[in-house]
């Protein structure tokens, strides 16, 4: 055994700080460390958790795998009484890892937050507020709502009169100028409809 | 054309807007009843202004007050139990005295200066309208988890001071009447007030409703309450003898009331109206306030009238001045809907309530105003009854240069 034990010693005091992070996350359910080796010690949790539920306790390799990376082996109870029932239909990872705030006064590097799912600590994420009932957003909704309403309107409008205006329907200049009445660039322009007459006028001429 | 050519006539109607626009600010008594004395030297027929009528209105509502004030005889103390930030509390108060903004004072300044409304036990509850037993108490703003109440509270405030714009902006030769305004409906996209502003072919200018607005605007700063006070039917009518809509109102309002004598009345500095409220706590929680349009409208039984509207925001929520002046300030001109004023009194409410439901909506009125222009006219009352109104037309040549001229706007005085 080496002299330091965990962070500085070496490979193996790296592997040894790893297992103390994935008992402690088994164990208290969220730990908050550097982003970067939370990042690594989530793969073996993620791992050690999947490998329970596929394989379950009888399984010889599995116990060996539990029995390294739970330093505190009551653990080892929890992992397949509790958390594989927990996260057996999850179709998706069973932690969730998150970045803090920079802190720069108090450590230089990035720090993180690695969680199991289903914790019973309160959520890292704020909920977001409904903020549909205020006043500001009432009225904005309600006219974003008649700005709809009108432009349907006044595109359902132009498309009648062009089609009173070229005469027509049964004409191939006409199916284009159907085609240029649903276009929304069209009907937002005030006074759409003469200028759509414009713009057509020539092509009936050619077609006549 | 920037140059101006000052004459004797504009000289001596500045006098005149100085007279009616400074007074409350550092004039005495003495120099408003000169400036009185001299409009009433200039124009004979008129007997009755809005600011005399504002002043009589106030000082009985003040008796009023201090009558009711005077009933509470010995000092009973009542449990209040506050929910809320910054702590849930049980607060002492007086009975019959203290005010929701009392228990808010003990609390935290934040809750004096930001709430709304008061529920007390539940209910929405004015902020200064005294406690009469032990209850709970929970404070609203605008921008709470659900503030519904507080929005409707606010709509409903806005309309209000629609009204107080209305007889405080023109000159006192004008007699503003104001009529009633709807329900609160936030969805709507304006407030509204129904007036009889005496003129018939008025088209209000950007600048006027400018002018309007800032009346409203400038309420902000002065932080005037609102104050709320349960009266009798004959005093309500004596308050509102001058105004022959209101008078009319009031005994059916009465009548719908518990008592079936009570008439709820709210006042904003000098100026009292009537509303079933609840009313937010003060002007300084309106931070923007628009009069977006005039239309005019025909009444089934009060014949024809103005529809003045507007849009407000609390000043809690901040908006961007593009989307409010070019989304908000638009649609809010458009020709509100709601339903036209009515009076009840004389007919039975079956019949009353069939033909309200006839009138709700009119597809066939158009934003355009100037479509109803031309029976609004001819369907108007007997001349007796707008007193001072065919003078102004023929003193000043044109309609459009009477109306243009009507207004003695104190905050466009700055401009001047």
């Amino acid at each position: 055994m080496s002299g330091v034990w965990g962070l500085g010693g070496g490979q193996k005091g790296r592997l040894e700080h790893l297992r103390r992070l994935v008992t402690k996350l088994i164990k208290t359910e969220r730990v908050e460390w550097s982003w970067h080796q939370l990042d690594e010690a989530r793969g073996y949790a993620e791992k050690l958790i999947m490998m329970a539920i596929r394989n379950g306790d009888q399984h010889k390799p599995t116990m060996e795998m539990a029995d390294y990376w739970l330093l505190e082996k009551e653990l080892i109870h929890k992992l397949f009484k509790v958390l594989v029932p927990r996260y057996q239909n999850l179709p998706v990872a069973a932690t969730n890892l998150y970045r803090l705030p920079d802190n720069k006064e108090r450590r230089e590097c990035m720090q993180g937050v690695l969680e199991l799912k289903g914790n019973p600590w309160p959520p890292v994420l704020p909920q977001p507020r409904d903020k549909r009932l205020l006043l500001t957003n009432i009225l904005l909704r309600e006219a974003c709502q008649e700005y709809n309403q009108n432009r349907q309107r006044s595109s359902s409008n132009s498309q009648i009169i062009q089609t009173q205006e070229t005469g027509n329907p049964s004409s191939t200049s006409n199916s284009n100028t159907m085609g240029s009445s649903v276009d929304p660039i069209n009907a937002e322009l005030p006074g759409e409809g003469l200028q759509n007459m414009n713009a057509v006028s020539p092509e009936t001429k050619v077609g006549s | 054309m920037r140059e101006r050519k000052i004459t004797h006539e504009h000289f001596l109607r500045g006098i005149d807007i100085m007279a009616s626009a400074c007074r409350p600010l550092w004039l005495g008594k003495n120099w408003t009843f000169r400036a009185r004395q001299q409009c009433r030297c200039l124009c004979t027929k008129r007997n009755l202004t809005n600011s005399d009528v504002r002043q009589k209105r106030s000082a009985l509502f003040e008796e009023e007050k201090k009558r009711q004030f005077s009933l509470v005889t010995r000092i009973e103390k009542i449990e209040v139990q506050y929910k809320g930030t910054p702590e849930d509390t049980t607060l002492v108060m007086n009975k019959g005295l203290s005010t929701p903004f009392n228990c808010a004072m003990h609390i935290q300044e934040l809750l004096t200066s930001r709430t709304a409304l008061a529920l007390v036990d539940g209910e929405p509850w004015d902020m200064h309208r005294p406690l009469n037993k032990s209850c709970q108490l929970q404070f609203l703003h605008f921008q709470d988890e659900d503030p519904t109440i507080a929005n409707n509270a606010f709509w409903r405030t806005c309309s209000f001071t629609l009204g107080y714009v209305l007889e405080n902006a023109f000159k006192d030769q004008y007699y503003i009447e104001l009529c009633s305004f709807p329900k609160p409906n936030v969805k709507s996209g304006s407030f509204i007030y129904d007036a009889d502003l005496k003129f018939d072919n008025w088209k209000p200018s950007k600048t006027e409703l400018n002018c309007l607005s800032r009346i409203g605007a400038k309420l902000y700063h002065s932080d005037l309450q609102f104050e709320r006070l349960d009266i009798d039917a004959s005093l309500a009518a004596k308050i509102f003898e001058d105004n022959r809509f209101k008078s009319a109102q009031i005994p059916a309002i009465a009548a719908k009331s518990e008592s079936g004598s009570k008439v709820t009345v709210y006042r904003m500095g000098d100026h009292v109206d009537i509303t079933a409220g609840p009313l937010i706590s003060s002007t300084s929680l309106i931070g923007r306030f628009t009069v977006t349009a005039i239309h005019d409208i025909e009444s089934p039984t009060l014949g024809p009238l103005k529809r003045v509207q507007g849009v407000a925001l609390p000043t809690q929520l901040k908006m961007h001045y593009w989307t409010y002046d070019n989304i908000l300030v638009s649609r809010g001109a458009k020709l509100n809907h709601a339903p036209f004023p009515f009076l009840s009194s004389r007919e039975s409410k079956t019949k009353q309530k069939v033909r309200q439901r006839g009138k709700e909506r009119i597809p066939h009125m158009k934003a355009d105003p100037r479509e109803s222009a031309a029976p609004t006219q001819s369907l108007r009352d007997p001349p007796g009854v707008r007193l001072g109104h065919a003078g102004v037309f023929n003193a000043s040549g044109n309609a459009h240069c009477a109306s243009a001229h009507a207004f003695a706007f104190r905050s466009a005085m700055k401009e001047f």
